[in-house]
């Protein structure tokens, strides 16, 4: 528990910390900031324009779709705003630039991922919350239901860039496959989970986990359903704890760089 | 006399010098292909869900196996977009510009034909990945010699548009801190709004007529209609609508370029 504790108030200095340096550079922070909240605004205008058409998918409507979208983002963005390097793995293995973290007495891992923020994750946390309370309207248990739930898929998303980050111990500088694979997992977690079946579905709980962001969670909500809701958290913790074991189990096979650097 | 007819063919080696420096990489660009065949599967899905919800043989004036080759040819275009605006940006940023300014081009021209040579390789293995994968899931549509002229004709020059926009974009690096973010919202725009997830003919009656005089409906929705149901009037007015948004950001590109140029200061080193 105080490990626990402690590890807390380092996420809370490195987000701090990671924050003012970001603002060094206000202009260029706040203009991604905007853009991917912007960004999201237009997809999820898309969807509008295509339920204004066509009512139902599957039993989804609009409200189930932009909910989605909502919960999708702010854990994303969550994730990121807090582990940033967590999007950068393959380059730091691949480059051998694991050295400088391990000088520290902290937990390696955990320590990496929180050494750098990305500005756009702001944008995707604050279109999450924001948008969810304007266009969804929820009451307030359901409120803390997302909020828990948009915490779980950070926990996923962290555990997903991990895991395909850990393939360059195994495979030399996979960043293009890493990339490739995330923007699968981040696709196929902004559609309905209930358009896709047969082995794709499959694929949904395993290898692309996109079904702990667009569908449990959503169901939950839908619901209040706790079981739903205690599946997504189940699936988002088993991603992490195979991610956490593939990284340490690769780490074995690190080579250092021989890179002089200094961390400002 | 000599120098202007020179000019287009170096104009014209730079674009072959692009396209054989990508073919080189041929491997790299293939391995991309992953996510075109992810989004591409997404969209028959969904279409497909869509089109047995509805119970229609057509919506927009597409039939499922049309739709997706539409799909096929709007993300073809969209994903074989080279990073334009990112890379004058950089040469903004790091001084690189100047070096154009002593060579005997037009940094403007050269960074066009540059970028065209690119996208033609990068556009080509896409569309041959999206053809498969529409042959596999909903086989072939029709496709007529004059649509495939059509088709031929008008896609340079959504390439063009698309070049400008993003040029444009770019060179706001000259007095922007950050440009990347007016990139993010400029490709939504052409996606959604240039009808790549949907044709526009779905989009609401109210919008449609504005939708087809946007720019961006010339760069996606145009050619990829022309391809799956080509129609000889509705190829004049995208051409014609192409010719005047060429002209239109040609003209944006020289007074910004000219303008930003005088903010160029170099020292010698």
């Amino acid at each position: 528990m105080r490990a626990l504790l402690n590890y807390l108030k380092l996420a809370v200095a490195y987000t701090r910390l990671n924050l003012d340096a970001q603002l060094e550079y206000r202009g260029a922070f706040f203009s991604q900031v905007v853009a991917m909240f912007v960004n999201n605004i237009i997809w999820v205008w898309f969807w509008v324009l295509f339920f204004g058409r066509f009512k139902v998918l599957r039993g989804w409507d609009i409200n189930d779709v932009v909910t989605l979208w909502c919960i999708a983002a702010s854990g994303f963005g969550l994730a990121h705003t807090i582990c940033g390097n967590a999007l950068h793995l393959p380059v730091l293995i691949a480059r051998g630039q694991l050295d400088v973290w391990m000088l520290y007495p902290r937990a390696l891992l955990p320590h990496i991922l929180l050494g750098r923020m990305s500005a756009t994750a702001w944008g995707d946390a604050i279109f999450g919350y924001v948008v969810y309370l304007i266009f969804v309207k929820p009451d307030l248990p359901h409120f803390i239901l997302f909020s828990a739930l948009t915490v779980s898929i950070a926990f996923l998303f962290i555990g997903f860039s991990i895991f395909t980050g850990s393939l360059t111990f195994f495979l030399g500088n996979s960043e293009s496959l890493a990339e490739q694979w995330r923007y699968a997992m981040i696709t196929f977690s902004t559609y309905p989970a209930t358009l896709f079946e047969g082995a794709v579905k499959i694929l949904l709980y395993t290898l692309i986990p996109a079904v702990f962001v667009s569908y449990y969670p959503i169901i939950a909500l839908r619901q209040m359903s706790m079981s739903n809701a205690l599946i997504a958290v189940a699936g988002a913790a088993a991603v992490l704890a195979v991610a956490v074991f593939v990284f340490y189990y690769g780490l074995r096979r690190y080579e250092s760089g021989n890179l002089m650097e200094m961390r400002g | 006399m000599t120098d202007s007819f020179a000019a287009p063919a170096k104009y014209w080696w730079i674009a072959r010098t692009s396209a054989k420096s990508n073919l080189a990489y041929l491997a790299e660009i293939g391995s991309r292909v992953f996510f075109l065949g992810v989004i591409l599967y997404i969209f028959l899905r969904l279409w497909q869900v869509t089109y047995g919800e509805t119970g229609s043989q057509t919506l927009g004036g597409l039939t499922l196996p049309q739709m997706l080759w539409y799909l096929a040819v709007t993300e073809s275009i969209i994903l074989s977009g080279p990073r334009v605006a990112q890379s004058v940006d950089q040469d903004v940023r790091t001084g690189a510009i100047s070096i154009h300014f002593i060579r005997p081009l037009s940094y403007p021209l050269y960074c066009l034909f540059n970028t065209l040579g690119e996208r033609a390789v990068r556009f080509c293995v896409n569309m041959f990945v999206g053809a498969l994968i529409s042959i596999i899931f909903v086989g072939f549509v029709p496709i007529n010699p004059l649509g495939f002229f059509c088709f031929l004709t008008v896609l340079p020059l959504a390439f063009i548009v698309d070049f400008l926009g993003n040029f444009l974009i770019g060179l706001a690096a000259f007095w922007l801190e950050d440009t990347n973010g007016l990139v993010l919202i400029y490709s939504r725009l052409t996606m959604i709004l240039g009808g790549m997830l949907i044709p526009l003919e779905l989009f609401p009656d109210s919008w449609q007529a504005t939708l087809k005089l946007l720019p961006f409906s010339t760069i996606v929705y145009g050619p990829a209609r022309l391809f799956v149901a080509p129609d000889w009037s509705f190829y004049q007015d995208v051409l014609l609508r192409q010719v005047i948004a060429c002209f239109v950001f040609a003209c944006a590109v020289a007074l910004v370029f000219r303008i930003a140029s005088r903010r160029v200061f170099a020292n010698g080193g």
